[in-house]
Formats: structure tokens, C-alpha cells, sequence
């Protein structure tokens, strides 16, 4: 995995002082956290810039620390990057969406895009006008070969909604109330 | 697009789907974490092994943790059978919902069928009107034509004289008698004698007869 030489650029650890090239600075960040994780295919990442990985507690190395050039984001700078992702739309936080939390869902496709690619893969593998279990969607053997596979079933329970609201989906919670299935029409 | 359909709707047979499903998945788990516990016991079972070459065989750890993999293997077979039978009842309920919407667009195409088939009561008497109002018109036409005052008797009358014209201007030709071509009758000739020519014909059978004979 190779990340874009900016990476390796010192001041991009450093808070940038001046509003327009900060705003810059966190765009670039951005990027890079969004194609990190994409090339990792991971889902998600610790708000301290690892990727977490579904039942394996492993402490990768972080994102915002670069041995190589011997710096480091510090964390409230981190807290703002993620807070800038939130705003975009590209990540969300794995706490029922709010803000601040311990990891976040990273969304290299926007949700609209996600909510499409699940619209297409219904049509084509014929699940429309029947209930799809959310895991059937994400982990079913069905659905392997598409992009979305391996999804975590809460983010994609999420990447419906944009269906629900166009009224060609609706999800069905259980009895705690936790979105299990969709019925895509 | 500007129409807004309306909510999609969960009917009681997807929540029974959905319960099926559900716990197909619940297998297909069960067998996805027992297909990764089987194979770190076989690279468990392969460490052990290749730490202890020679005795191997008598070692309890590896008999058991082999019975262990085996066990798991038949677990995982039956719930592979057990997702079978799952997907095909899925399938199954599917489909018998697709035939109750076939016949229930029987029904209804029957209803309105029959609906149509009422509307069509009235067609012997309307028939019947339609042929007396037909004939009425043809009634109607024939007094039309006769109104025309004297029409019969003209044409009569033209007739007639046409007939007086064409007697004082076309001269009565007699027809001319074709002559007719005299032949001599027949009459009064004697009959020919059959008998004579009998006796002609007889004469060459009779030498053949001899011939065969001879």
C-alpha cells in the first residue's frame, strides 16, 4: 500500500494556523484517510487512526503517526479532521452517527452511492418485492463479489435509508427495535 | 419522477419470510465460525504434529483435538443440509405467494368477466329492435318510392308505344324458310338380311376348327 507523498510532507502533522490552508490541509486528509481504508477494505477506524477489524482486537499502527518522518497528529487535530469527515458526509460516526466517537465508519463511496450499488445488486440477483435480511445483504453468500460485501450491518442498515426516503425500500426493525431486513421494491 | 408511491408495505407473509431468513442466517454463521474454528485446528493439529514427529500417534492432545475436528466437520455438514432445507422452503413460500397472486388474477378476471358478460343481456332484444326498426326503414323507403305520383303507368305507357313505333317503322319480315336439302327416302326398300352375313362370318371359324384338328 502506497500513499500519495504528502503523506511524508512534515507540515501536513502540524495544525495550520491559517483558515484556508488549514481547510486545505484537511481535505488532504481526508483523502488520504478515505484511501487508506479503502486499500485496507476496512470498514472502519478508531477515532486514534487504526483500522478496526470485526472481532480481531489487534492494535494496528495509526494513520496520523508516520514513523518514517518522526511526526505525529496530535489528537485534537484528529478530532477535528473526523469532525470535518462527519460534515462531508464520508464518515459517520459508529455511535448511532454522532460526532464524536471511538471509531467511525469510513465512506470511500458517499452513502447515495452505496444506497445505489445495493439498488443494483438487488435487481440483479432478483430480491426485489421480498425482505433481505440486512446480513443476507452484507454477508450472505449472495452478495460476495460486490463492493458492498463485508459491509458491518449497522453501516449498511444506514446506506438504506436514502432508499427508504426515494420509497423503494423499507427497513424492518426486530423487536428491539435493530433494523434486521429491508424489503427493496 | 414526479409520482410518489406509496410506502412499501411489510405484509404478514414477508414478516414469516423474514423469520425464516433470519434464522438462515443464524446458520450461515454458525457455519461460517466453524469453518474458521476448523481450520485453526487443523494448523493447531499440524504445529503439534510437526513439534512431536516420532510419537505422534500415541499423543492423546492430537487424538482428541482430531475427534474435535471431525465432530466439527459433521456439525458443519449438517448445518450446510440444514441451509438447504431453509432456502428451499424460502423458495417454496415464494413461489406459492406468486401462485396465490396467479389465482386471485383469476378470480378477478373472471369477475370482470362476468361483470362484462351482464352488460351483454340486453343484446336479444336489442338485436330484435335493431331488425324491426331495419325493417320499418325498408317500409318507410318502398312508401317513399311509390309517392312519386303515376310512375307505374308512365312506364306502362311508354311501353306501349314504343311497341306502336316500332311496328309502323320496323316492317314485319317474315322469317325465310331455310330449303331443305331432299334426300332419297328410305322408305319402301327392303330390310337388310342379317342372316346372309351370319353365314359369311361362320365360314372362317369353322376352317380353323379344322385346322386344330388336323
Amino acid at each position: 500500500m502506497s500513499l500519495p507523498p504528502i503523506y511524508s510532507f512534515p507540515p501536513l502533522y502540524t495544525r495550520q494556523p491559517n483558515s484556508i490552508i488549514r481547510r486545505q490541509q484537511i481535505s488532504s486528509w481526508m483523502d488520504l484517510i478515505l484511501q487508506y481504508a479503502k486499500s485496507h477494505n476496512a470498514w472502519s477506524m478508531s477515532a486514534e487512526g487504526s483500522i478496526v477489524k470485526e472481532g480481531t482486537e489487534s492494535v494496528q499502527e495509526s494513520l496520523f503517526v508516520n514513523d518514517e518522518i518522526q511526526r505525529s497528529v496530535p489528537q485534537i487535530f484528529i478530532n477535528e479532521i473526523w469532525s470535518a469527515m462527519c460534515q462531508e458526509g464520508k464518515a459517520i460516526g459508529t455511535d448511532k452517527g454522532k460526532r464524536e466517537s471511538p471509531t467511525y465508519y469510513v465512506l470511500w463511496r458517499t452513502i447515495d452511492s452505496w444506497a445505489s450499488l445495493i439498488l443494483q445488486w438487488c435487481e440483479s440477483a432478483g430480491k426485489l418485492q421480498q425482505v433481505v435480511t440486512i446480513y443476507e445483504l452484507s454477508q450472505g453468500d449472495e452478495s460476495i463479489g460486490w463492493e458492498f460485501h463485508g459491509m458491518p450491518e449497522p453501516l449498511a442498515a444506514h446506506c438504506l435509508k436514502p432508499l427508504c426516503q426515494r420509497h423503494r425500500a423499507t427497513i424492518v426493525n426486530d423487536e428491539y427495535g435493530k433494523p434486521v431486513a429491508v424489503k427493496v421494491v | 419522477m414526479g409520482q410518489r408511491p406509496s410506502k412499501v408495505k411489510i405484509t404478514r407473509n414477508d414478516r414469516a419470510i423474514l423469520q425464516l431468513k433470519r434464522s438462515k442466517d443464524e446458520i450461515h454463521k454458525f457455519a461460517k465460525r466453524t469453518d474458521k474454528l476448523i481450520a485453526s485446528e487443523r494448523v493447531r493439529l499440524k504445529a503439534m504434529i510437526e513439534e512431536d514427529p516420532k510419537h505422534y500417534k500415541e499423543n492423546l492432545k492430537i487424538r482428541f483435538l482430531l475427534k474435535r475436528i471431525h465432530y466439527q466437520n459433521h456439525l458443519l455438514e449438517q448445518a450446510g443440509d440444514q441451509l438447504i432445507n431453509l432456502e428451499n422452503l424460502v423458495s417454496t413460500l415464494e413461489f406459492k405467494l406468486v401462485e396465490l397472486q396467479f389465482v386471485k388474477g383469476l378470480e378477478h378476471g373472471n369477475e370482470i368477466l362476468s361483470k362484462l358478460n351482464k352488460e351483454f343481456k340486453g343484446a336479444d332484444q336489442l338485436m330484435d329492435n335493431v331488425q324491426s326498426q331495419i325493417s320499418y326503414q325498408n317500409e318507410i323507403n318502398d312508401v317513399l318510392a311509390r309517392s312519386v305520383v303515376g310512375i307505374d303507368d308512365f312506364e306502362e305507357e311508354l311501353d306501349k308505344e314504343l311497341e306502336q313505333l316500332e311496328g309502323e317503322f320496323i316492317p314485319k319480315e317474315e322469317p325465310q324458310k331455310e330449303p331443305q336439302i331432299q334426300m332419297p327416302s328410305t322408305e319402301g326398300l327392303s330390310e337388310l338380311k342379317p342372316t346372309e352375313q351370319d353365314s359369311v362370318e361362320h365360314i372362317p371359324e369353322q376352317v380353323t376348327e379344322e385346322r386344330t384338328l388336323a
